[in-house]
């Protein structure tokens, strides 16, 4: 083979490569994205933890993995609104986090890992609040309070709730009102084997309804049962996409 | 090896009696410290002949004793539901039912016992008097107070989950009654920290009783005076601004995911204030309306509420700790009395409103809470 050749052959390389990596991003830009991050930067007491120049996160069900303290929840907390940080968030392009701080509360649900309420509050107060703040069918949240057993014990207050209890209560909340991205820091931790399987009935269901979500979670998702969209990994401080 | 009584004893007695030395050292003092040595033992004795002789001053010296018998029970059940005396549910619940009801009385009766003893001496001179009658209902009332305890401290034994006496009452507002983000940290003082927002009214509306008193003196209502001692009351508030941050900081983070636009959140923080403020305005409104005209009452208490709305918004710098808080708070409360001395109040509560909302609508959405990294 000639040099000549050599590097025809090298510049098709480059040119199909190139191609490849252009119809790959066209397809990416292309397939609607469910929430962007622009220089979302946020540090604690001047230490920064996360740093993402930009990431799209496509329609559907996201798998949210990294190691403890990686920066998972806080990812979290920053686009569902909860805590303070520099830059920007689109949801569906469109609404923004700096002009429409609200709509974007509206859109976005969370359920914390290790959710934490005042003692004195009981399930109907925090199950009302939420109604009267996001919205959203009253009976389908009657009827899924029903199936996650929460119905029982929603008049009584959390203090007298076990973890497990608590953890059900902030998953319904998370799907009270019209999210379009859910998210969910470690769902499956602490609930019973019967709640985890309504819970992946839920997220089937609000998935065919155009919900995306991110999920973090240390215990495997079961494939066979949610089909995942992509994998989100959170390392060094930035989020990249599998 | 210790016996059970000893045990209890530390449980319960000696973490009274330390949890309580500040009470009791004002108590000694407001008793003993404040009366001349050599007249300190005719001073008890003509209060007691006092109250032995008068009905009416019997009826608050008994409604005292049963106040302080209240803190009491008040301070065994709070041990029983707090983390890490679970144990106490097992082990006193294995104990016979005679016995366990020894223990309780004796509890009891020996953090009563400063009122026991008093009473005794009430007792004595009532019966050296012969005045039997109140001698008798003395005696009654402290009995009482020793043995009725016993019958919640038996319920709780046997039904850990109920928090107090109220859990009926509780139960039924829990079923029927939606609470409102703006009674959230009410109910946080009410049910979690009773002394705390009991004490700082107690202190609040003793200053307005004082203004009042003061005012009653001079031939003309100096509505200035007023303005004054409303200044003093929102100060007392500073302690439970702090911790009404910390509460926020706690347990309402979830709440930053609700859509609710920044004047409502900014409208109940408002409502908060002026629900804590409600004992001060309705004691204002009762006492100074004779007095001067409703807005002249007005601007009093918008001056006040102004000013803790100032306050707390002050704490939406993540830095802003008790210690550099107090001192804003004092000179802002310096600045707003010069005006009022003026007779700008007016202008002063404008320019008190002007500054919580441009700091609560700056500083809200980029509010975190701070770490100390020495901590």
């Amino acid at each position: 083979m000639t040099l000549s050749t050599k590097i025809a052959l090298k510049k098709n390389c480059v040119y199909i490569s190139e191609f490849f990596i252009f119809t790959f991003l066209k397809h990416d830009h292309m397939s609607e994205s469910v929430i962007t991050l622009k220089n979302v930067r946020k540090a604690y007491q001047g230490n920064p933890v996360l740093e993402i120049p930009f990431l799209e996160v496509p329609v559907g069900i996201h798998w949210l993995k990294g190691q403890n303290g990686a920066g998972k929840t806080t990812c979290m907390k920053v686009i569902a609104g909860l805590i303070p940080f520099s830059g920007e968030i689109l949801l569906r392009e469109d609404i923004s986090n700096k002009y429409n701080p609200v709509a974007l509360r509206k859109a976005i649900n969370y359920a914390e890992a290790e959710p934490l309420f005042p003692a004195y509050l009981t399930g109907n107060d925090l199950l009302a609040l939420y109604m009267n703040t996001k919205g959203g069918d009253k009976d389908w949240i009657n009827e899924v309070a029903t199936q996650l057993g929460i119905h029982a014990y929603i008049n009584f207050p959390v203090s007298s709730y076990s973890s497990g209890m608590l953890k059900k209560l902030s998953l319904l909340l998370a799907f009270t009102g019209t999210p379009q991205l859910i998210l969910l820091d470690e769902p499956l931790i602490t609930i019973d084997t019967a709640a985890v399987e309504t819970l992946y009935g839920l997220i089937r269901e609000k998935s065919e309804q155009g919900v995306s979500f991110i999920i973090t979670s240390h215990q495997p998702i079961d494939e066979s049962v949610i089909r995942l969209s992509g994998v989100l990994n959170v390392a060094d401080k930035t989020i990249t996409r599998n | 090896m210790r016996s059970t009584t000893s045990i209890l004893d530390k449980i319960f007695v000696k973490r009274f009696y330390l949890e309580n030395v500040g009470f009791f050292l004002i108590l000694f003092y407001l008793f003993f410290g404040t009366v001349n040595g050599a007249n300190l033992i005719s001073y008890h004795h003509a209060l007691i002949r006092g109250f032995i002789s008068s009905t009416g001053f019997l009826l608050i010296v008994l409604g005292i004793w049963t106040a302080y018998a209240i803190k009491c029970m008040w301070f065994v059940m709070k041990t029983l539901h707090s983390p890490g005396y679970d144990f106490l549910f097992s082990t006193m619940g294995s104990i016979p039912h005679g016995e366990r009801k020894w223990h309780w009385v004796r509890i009891q009766t020996e953090i009563y016992l400063p009122v026991l003893i008093y009473s005794a001496v009430s007792i004595f001179i009532a019966v050296a008097e012969h005045r039997y009658i109140p001698a008798a209902i003395i005696a009654v009332v402290n009995i009482l107070h020793c043995v009725w305890p016993l019958w919640l401290y038996e319920r709780k034994i046997w039904k850990p989950d109920t928090i107090f006496f109220t859990g009926y009452i509780q139960q039924w507002i829990n079923k029927h009654f939606i609470k409102p983000p703006v009674l959230f940290f009410i109910y946080e003082l009410l049910t979690n920290f009773p002394m705390r927002i009991i004490s700082t009214k107690l202190a609040s509306t003793g200053v307005l009783w004082l203004t009042f008193l003061l005012l009653s003196r001079d031939q003309a209502f100096d509505l200035r005076g007023l303005q004054l001692g409303v200044i003093c009351c929102a100060l007392l508030h500073m302690q439970l601004m702090i911790h009404h941050r910390a509460f926020d900081d706690t347990y309402l983070s979830f709440m930053e995911n609700l859509p609710i636009p920044l004047w409502k959140i900014y409208a109940r923080l408002t409502g908060i204030y002026v629900l804590l403020f409600l004992p001060e305005i309705l004691m204002i409104i009762v006492n100074a309306a004779h007095a001067t005209s409703a807005v002249g009452i007005a601007t009093v208490l918008i001056t006040g509420i102004s000013l803790m709305m100032v306050f707390r918004c002050l704490l939406y710098f993540p830095k802003m700790n008790t210690e550099i808080h107090i001192r804003y708070t004092l000179s802002i409360s310096f600045v707003t009395l010069f005006m009022i001395l003026a007779h700008y109040e007016w202008l002063a509560i404008l320019l008190l409103q002007l500054a919580a909302a441009t700091l609560f609508f700056s500083r809200y959405r980029k509010y975190e809470a701070y770490i100390d990294p020495d901590l």
